[in-house]
């Protein structure tokens, strides 16, 4: 029988049992819906990670001070610096890895009322602040490193612009360098100079979402003045949008400020600073970071650092996101499975169904191999019809799951995807019942009622 | 070459351990544009023999000779081509497919062929019109009477142009009127030079034949 004439009697079949061929393909919806979100939350995961990561620079080393070795050993290390009068700083002493963020409110140092220090380790008078001084040892001292910069960070009250209070804000001290190292564009103006620093002048770089919380946008905020700790800065640029970042100082919610500017008027010397380098070649991270820490800890000898590497957070993150992809995937298997055991058994009553029709065909001469295709064909349609509903129902899913604050990015790929397993899955689990009704013999098959 | 040509044919099913002899050293012959009756009561194993005849059931031993095509050496998948091109069906209860409408029904046989749709409808319409079904194209078995029916299964049958007509109790399901007007039909098949084979067991039936051959308890009497 020639093929057109097997599809247009498989289309009479299908045409004429509508409601059976909806409730067969349910299964196969609900594998095609599965495997389409599945698809597109696993893109929105990948996508998420490369934008939290798009500002590292996989060379990236970050170096912090851990403690003394003493600490170490206890794995215990906490403490309170607190001076200036009205503010205190917290320091976590387990060290800053991942961006050498900083946590702790900076009050108005100016008071002049001196302090008390409150340490939770034995010796944590002589608490290791990594300087600049460093950075140039690393650079002189470790071969294969590009470049490094030094940086830490604190909040502190900012007032102006559009604000109607002092509001904390997340306020960085960094580098001149630190723009570049960590790929950030600016949207206008310029980053902080080496002049800047040097001279501690009163000037910051503001982030993106900052920017225009506090100015409406980035052209408002350039050149305008912002008091940080009650001291006015002016905004000498304002970078462009980075998103949410997996780790270290978000730059959309940031204030930058120079390095020395930031020690001088609003953290003192408490900081706990990150210590940043570039492996020129990504295969020498490694090497870079051992030979990195037994610098310091000659330098400071009896002190622990800890240094992670972007890479590996990298790798970290995408290990993460596949195996919670697959975890999805190995779900919508199980459903295809289901999807399919249910497509054989519908088939399967259905040739039953249909034996005597099946012994007709076969009395009048039609070939095994043209019944297997009839009824393979209206396994892998039914499955198809599934696999479309499918598509469309995670199409109208995905709002839903997105008000879920999941990442879902819907893809043609994913849709085509999810078609081929629909109608694969239907088509091989409806390949036994065709085979079955392609060998049955007339005789019997005439004589089914 | 006779068109039916059978030698010592035996047949058998197994019951339990045992084999239950069915037809016993049939020996049949059937020329070109004869008009046989197969008669014989329930039982007697004229069901058997017409599913070998239609080459839907193999024997156990014997020889089969078709339209000169040796049935008894033939393998199983080629059967179903000879059952399309040598036999024309025509069943008790009709066997129509009814999902599918008169014209559908009628060219299921070309359409096995490789046949294109429009041009076995074609081919079909001498056939529909002989048989009075010109008005009934578009309705499904379910729409149609018994002796409609019977016509459709008949157009069937006559449309591959088959070497014969086998008919299995042809008017075991329809009223007195319907039957007498298909025994005239195939009264004038056969005056046309077509060669059917009627299986019944009812003698007023095979009584329209040119021959009656009776079947008694698995063995042929003329």
């Amino acid at each position: 029988m020639k093929l057109s004439e097997i599809i247009r009697l498989v289309y009479l079949n299908l045409i004429q049992n509508k409601f059976k061929v909806i409730l067969t393909s349910i299964g196969i919806v609900v594998g095609s819906a599965t495997i389409m979100l599945v698809i597109a939350i696993g893109t929105g995961g990948k996508e998420t990670v490369a934008e939290q990561f798009k500002n590292l620079n996989a060379g990236a080393i970050d170096i912090t001070y851990s403690g003394s070795s003493e600490e170490s050993e206890s794995d215990f290390s906490f403490g309170f610096d607190m001076e200036g009068g009205g503010g205190f700083s917290m320091i976590q002493g387990g060290g800053m890895a991942g961006g050498g963020s900083m946590s702790g409110f900076g009050g108005d140092s100016g008071g002049g009322m001196g302090g008390f220090s409150f340490g939770g380790s034995s010796d944590s008078g002589d608490e290791v602040v990594m300087t600049m001084d460093d950075c140039e040892e690393l650079l002189t001292l470790v071969s294969g490193i590009s470049d490094a910069t030094i940086s830490y960070s604190t909040t502190a009250s900012v007032e102006g612009g559009d604000l109607d209070s002092a509001t904390y804000y997340t306020v960085a001290g960094v580098q001149d360098n630190y723009a570049d190292m960590s790929n950030l564009e600016m949207a206008i103006g310029e980053f902080i100079t080496e002049e800047n620093n040097e001279n501690k002048e009163k000037v910051c770089v503001l982030g993106a979402t900052v920017a225009k919380d506090i100015y409406g946008s980035a052209y408002e905020a350039y050149d305008s003045k912002l008091y940080i700790d009650d001291r006015p800065y002016t905004v000498a640029g304002v970078f462009t949008e980075m998103g949410s970042m997996a780790s270290g100082v978000s730059p959309d919610t940031a204030i930058f400020i120079p390095y020395e500017t930031g020690i001088k008027y609003i953290t003192g010397e408490s900081i706990s600073p990150t210590l940043t380098v570039i492996a020129e070649d990504v295969n020498n991270v490694d090497t870079v970071m051992e030979d990195a820490l037994t610098v310091l800890e000659d330098i400071y000898s009896g002190s622990v650092f800890e240094a992670s590497d972007a890479g590996s957070k990298m790798d970290a993150a995408s290990t993460s996101n596949e195996t919670l992809t697959l975890l999805l995937i190995s779900m919508a298997i199980i459903v295809f499975i289901v999807g399919g055991i249910g497509i054989m058994n519908v088939l399967f009553v259905s040739v039953k169904e249909r034996t005597n029709e099946i012994g007709i065909l076969k009395a009048l001469g039609c070939a095994r191999k043209d019944i297997l295709l009839e009824f393979l064909l209206e396994a892998s349609c039914i499955s198809f019809i599934g696999a479309v509903i499918g598509v469309l129902l995670s199409l109208g899913i995905t709002p839903l799951v997105e008000l879920l604050s999941v990442r879902v990015s819907l893809s043609v790929e994913g849709a085509l995807l999810s078609l081929f397993f629909g109608v694969i899955t239907g088509s091989a689990f409806g390949f036994y019942p065709a085979y079955k009704a392609s060998r049955l013999i007339p005789v019997v098959a005439l004589n089914q009622e | 070459m006779s068109m039916i040509e059978m030698h010592n044919i035996n047949k058998g099913y197994m019951l339990g351990e045992e084999k239950l002899p069915i037809l016993k050293n049939i020996n049949f012959k059937v020329e070109k544009g004869e008009y046989v009756a197969i008669l014989g009561p329930s039982g007697s194993g004229k069901t058997t023999f017409m599913n070998i005849v239609g080459c839907m059931d193999v024997m156990d031993s014997g020889e089969y000779f078709l339209d000169g095509v040796a049935i008894h050496s033939t393998k199983e998948e080629n059967l179903t081509e000879i059952r399309n091109s040598k036999i024309g069906f025509i069943f008790q209860n009709y066997q129509l497919i009814p999902t599918y409408n008169v014209m559908q029904n009628i060219i299921m046989p070309l359409l096995m062929r490789g046949i294109k749709h429009q041009q076995a409808e074609a081919m079909c319409y001498t056939t529909i019109k002989l048989l009075g079904l010109d008005k009934r194209m578009d309705h499904r078995p379910s729409e149609l009477s018994g002796g409609q029916k019977q016509r459709v299964s008949i157009a069937r049958a006559l449309v591959g142009k088959p070497a014969i007509l086998l008919a299995d109790e042809p008017t075991g399901a329809l009223d007195q009127s319907s039957g007498k007007d298909v025994l005239k039909l195939f009264r004038e098949l056969n005056e046309m030079g077509n060669t059917i084979v009627m299986i019944t067991h009812d003698l007023n039936v095979a009584q329209s034949a040119k021959r009656i051959v009776r079947i008694v308890d698995g063995q042929l009497q003329e």
